[in-house]
């Protein structure tokens, strides 16, 4: 009751009011639901085996999924719940100069707007804090967000993000990491320099390796940035109590971090932060790290109400994390029979406008650039450097899918040039237990010959071992 | 606004949404009937997909003007109080679904082939679930299940998909 | 002219985080049926997580998955847990798991064994039942212990426990160090058909051989290896993020940014290989990320076989292994008039 007053003390014209409280009412599902619900059905088999390890068994939410029961973010409607949207920036590198919010908020049916200024304290990140929830003097990528709407329909929170001015002074956006690697290419992100994570692994003597191959094979290889496409968006609900508690229900994959990230973000203790995820729709690593939370927590509470904030299909490209796209120069020497006896490699990780999981994206691709080989003599560095582009994060493999396209395709071109069957030259290579790996470490529970056999087997590889 | 009557799901219901309303949010928003799902709003992932008048359509596609006397078929109708539908028992026993957002249109996609066509090729079950994009499975899985459930309505003629 | 090529890629990735703490935690409480509650902070994201711990819980307590009723994901009620990331829920969260099971076992152990007349050393749980281990005619129902427990000896059996894997810093100078406490690894092959006259590709076959450790539910680890390659078959051949040259995204939709549909996708066959890793539940490792890792290289390796060609940048569009086979025959054309 106490907003539609904050509205009509706007003037808005009479008509559009009420057509907005109209609207309103109506979002709140006013007939039970069509649906009988089987109540006793049969429990599968495998469910009620024991040992209970190794049964296939079914998955009570996959049930619920096949019934359309299972509730999504989305599917939760709070009483009195606004809605949220997000205005994006749409130029890469530009500083904020004034964000003109009046006209939004004037309109009839909006209830708060939010800008980056307001956030009590406006920086995340998981291991370096650069990024804002809503960008308040810098734009570092196109799809940052500036601002942020709450409105009694999601199609007025749309609408009047389109009444937000922003002034920019725009900047000439940087997209090429090679260009950001380059020391004289200005500090993107200042005062963090471009190269904001480096990691080298280091085994044995490579020049010694080298000098003793009897062929060395050089080569290039990129991978693209590609978007989880979680088929639900991200999304998020916040619902304050009167003893200054929220409760967000969310779409995060980790709430034990996320519910601290709120928490600092809103300047509250944790204890007032209740963080609930239920069944989320596909993470893939996209759904690590807040990104609507705050957002809806603030808007929450200058509102009194519960809102609601669901990614759009473009917002969910623009604006969350994707896979690092890689530049990986890999240098190997083998003997005549095959033998990997030295590799240098280099990567470059374009990091995108933000760290995010980079650095553990950084490490991993290290790590596991020079393949599951015994390799004596190893060098593999790696750089990750800011680019104006939509942040990369955490996406499944860490960067392993991208460094396995470049060490099995240069297994394959030396197993063409010395003309050895590609199945040999891995099973000569590969880990064994025991085996050293890049970093020193004994490996157990080694199958990776096992695993090429089976396959080989299976699919009928020519003079596959039996 | 418009009014609107449909039947859902065998039970009639008039419902007054603004023009612009599409059928996915009278559904979702103004029939508390959240089985079908908004993953796209254009069209392009078929989360939403739900059956008008015996075809498979994105209800994010439609407006809810466009169906103004029409029979809709949405997930939550396909299971009574006693049982699963086929497809749903199939889909759960052979771990077809994973996250499972996409699950509601699949299986409606699935019911619409083989209501039209009890026996189909697997080329047709790609055919007919390649608007509904899923990111978890590779589909593989609910190819089976479609597959079992085919081949299970075959073999007992009295079974039929409700 | 389609031209059919054969490609393998192997692949090694770890558990967990790199050479840092990402513990996790769990309780378990043995209701006075012999069902179970567990409670786990870490979030069912679609993988079949929650279905996975149940077992392991289950198992633990001589039980069926069907008895163990999992909470989870919510701050206030389920504990501490590093979450659904780096392939760790089945091996960290999984261990924490097991370990919370045996906590509240010992206190059906101490409860049933002056019942049994055994010391709890001599005990096992196991088809619902705490028995005399090599005397499984001496037992007590797992529910009446569990209520004994509680209503007589005014002990409910619950436990709790944490687990972080073991893992070493690393040298900053050289790399050196145990960054991860274990490994899964793979092999897949890949069968494909490319078009010499437009590049078009299409997979056709994978067969992807997976180490997952002990598999705790096969079908939950096929569905994770089957999923992990259709990410690998988009990753290789059709999904791209296109920025124009303002930095902004020009592809920001399912419309023009493509991945792969029920179409594009090959057969598949997974195999789950032998493998047991002590330190994992019950012989656990994890299969999440590394079932989309070999893909990608084993299609374009396959490709390399079916033409003749390397295309080192992905995706491997119809276009770009056109233009490679144009420039091999280009090539080709002028070695024939050099000779």
């Amino acid at each position: 009751m106490e907003k539609k007053t904050v509205v009509a003390e706007k003037s808005a014209p009479a008509q559009a009011l009420l057509e907005s409280v109209e609207l309103e009412l109506l979002r709140a599902p006013a007939l039970a639901p069509l649906s009988p619900l089987p109540l006793e059905v049969l429990v599968p088999e495998a469910r009620q085996q024991t040992p209970a390890v190794g049964q296939r068994a079914t998955r009570p939410d996959g049930r619920l999924h096949g019934l359309g029961q299972t509730k999504f973010i989305d599917d939760f409607y709070l009483p009195g719940m606004l809605f949220a949207k997000i205005k994006r920036a749409g130029v890469a590198s530009a500083r904020i100069v004034s964000i003109d919010t009046k006209e939004a908020e004037a309109m009839p049916g909006v209830v708060a707007v939010l800008t980056g200024a307001e956030i009590p304290c406006n920086s995340f990140g998981p291991s370096l804090k650069d990024q804002p929830v809503l960008a308040d003097t810098r734009v570092f990528h196109a799809g940052d967000g500036v601002a942020a709407v709450a409105a009694v329909t999601e199609q007025i929170a749309a609408e009047a993000i389109e009444k937000i001015k922003v002034e920019y002074e725009m900047l000439t956006p940087v997209l090429d990491p090679l260009e950001s690697l380059k020391l004289e290419t200005p500090g993107l992100h200042a005062p963090n320099p471009n190269i904001y994570g480096h990691k080298v692994i280091k085994k044995g003597d490579i020049a010694k390796g080298f000098a003793e191959s009897d062929h060395i094979f050089e080569r290039t290889f990129r991978t693209q940035m590609v978007e989880h496409v979680p088929l639900e968006p991200h999304a998020s609900v916040a619902t304050w109590d009167a003893n200054g508690r929220v409760t967000i229900y969310s779409t995060l994959g980790r709430i034990t971090l996320g519910r601290s990230d709120v928490a600092r973000t809103l300047g509250i203790p944790m204890s007032r932060v209740r963080m609930i995820s239920t069944i989320v729709g596909g993470n893939f690593g996209g759904k690590n790290e807040i990104t609507t939370e705050p957002v809806v927590a603030l808007l929450s509470k200058k509102t009194g109400r519960p809102v609601k904030c669901l990614f759009t299909r473009p917002d969910e490209f623009i604006s969350s994390t994707t896979r690092h796209p890689l530049i990986m120069d890999y240098k190997t020497g083998v003997s005549k029979e095959g033998k990997i006896l030295a590799r240098q490699i280099r990567l470059v990780l374009d990091g995108g406008a933000y760290c995010s999981w980079s650095e553990t994206t950084l490490g991993k691709a290290c790590i596991l650039s020079a393949g599951p080989y015994n390799i004596e003599n190893l060098y593999a560095e790696a750089f990750v450097v800011y680019t104006n582009k939509t942040m990369t994060g955490a996406m499944r493999g860490f960067g392993a899918p991208q460094v396995c396209f470049a060490y099995e395709s240069q297994m394959d071109d030396i197993a063409t040039a010395l003309k050895i069957d590609p199945m040999e030259i891995r099973l000569l290579n590969a880990f064994t237990n025991g085996s050293l790996s890049p970093t020193g470490q004994t490996l157990h529970s080694v199958v990776v010959k096992e695993t090429l056999i089976q396959a080989a087997q299976r699919f009928g590889w020519n003079g596959a071992p039996s | 606004m418009a009014k609107v009557t449909i039947t859902v799901n065998g039970e009639a219901r008039t419902v007054s949404v603004p023009p612009e309303t599409t059928l996915l949010k009278l559904l979702r928003e103004h029939l508390n009937l959240t089985g079908a799902k908004l993953g796209c709003d254009v069209g392009d992932c078929g989360a939403c997909t739900v059956i008008v008048n015996g075809k498979s359509v994105n209800s994010c596609l439609m407006l809810a003007s466009q169906v103004d006397g029409f029979d809709v078929l949405t997930i939550e109708g396909l299971a009574t109080t006693d049982q699963l539908h086929p497809l749903q028992t199939a889909f759960e026993e052979k771990g077809s679904l994973q996250c499972g957002f996409c699950g509601p249109g699949v299986i409606m996609s699935a019911k619409a082939l083989l209501d039209e066509e009890p026996d189909p090729s697997v080329e047709r079950i790609r055919d007919a679930l390649a608007g509904n994009l899923c990111r978890c499975t590779g589909y593989s899985k609910m190819i089976e299940a479609v597959q079992a459930v085919a081949n299970s309505v075959n073999s007992h003629p009295s079974v039929k998909s409700a | 002219m389609k031209r059919r090529g054969r490609g393998i890629a192997c692949m090694w990735y770890p558990i967990g985080f790199t050479a840092s703490a990402n513990p996790s935690a769990a309780v378990v409480k043995v209701n006075e049926d012999g069902t179970a509650t567990l409670l786990t902070g870490t979030v069912e994201t679609g993988q079949g997580s929650l279905t996975v711990l149940a077992q392991i819980a289950a198992q633990a307590l001589g039980i069926a998955t069907d008895d163990v009723h999992v909470v989870s994901a919510d701050t206030d009620t389920t504990p501490m847990d590093t979450g659904a990331i780096a392939s760790r829920t089945t091996y960290v969260t999984g261990n924490a798991v097991m370990l919370a099971a045996e906590n509240a076992k010992k206190i059906l152990f101490e409860v049933a064994a002056p019942l049994l007349g055994v010391e709890p050393a001599h005990l096992e749980a196991k088809d619902h039942k705490i028995q005399v281990k090599g005397f499984p005619q001496r037992n007590m129902h797992i529910g009446d212990v569990a209520e004994h427990a509680r209503g007589v000896k005014g002990t409910p059996p619950i436990g709790s426990a944490t687990f972080n894997p073991a893992v070493l810093k690393l040298d900053p100078e050289t790399g050196q160090g145990k960054p991860f406490a274990t490994y899964v690894y793979a092999t897949q092959i890949a069968e494909v058909d490319v078009d010499d006259e437009t590049g078009e590709v299409e997979v056709l076959r994978i067969v992807a051989s997976h180490d997952c450790g002990a598999p705790i539910n096969p079908m939950l680890v096929e569905g994770q290896v089957e999923g992990g390659i259709s990410m690998g078959v988009g990753f290789a051949l059709q999904e791209e993020m296109l920025f124009d040259s303002s930095g902004r995204l020009i592809n920001p939709n399912l419309t023009n940014y493509i991945m792969p549909t029920s179409l594009d996708m090959p057969s598949v066959e997974v195999d789950i290989v032998d493998s047991y890793d002590e330190t994992g539940p019950f012989g656990a490792k994890g299969v999440g990320e590394p079932t989309c890792v070999s893909t990608a290289a084993a299609i374009l390796n396959a490709i390399h076989n079916a033409v003749g060609v390397r295309v080192t940048s992905l995706p491997a569009t119809a276009e770009k292994v056109f233009a490679a086979i144009q420039a091999k025959r280009a090539q080709e054309a002028k070695l024939v008039t050099a000779g």
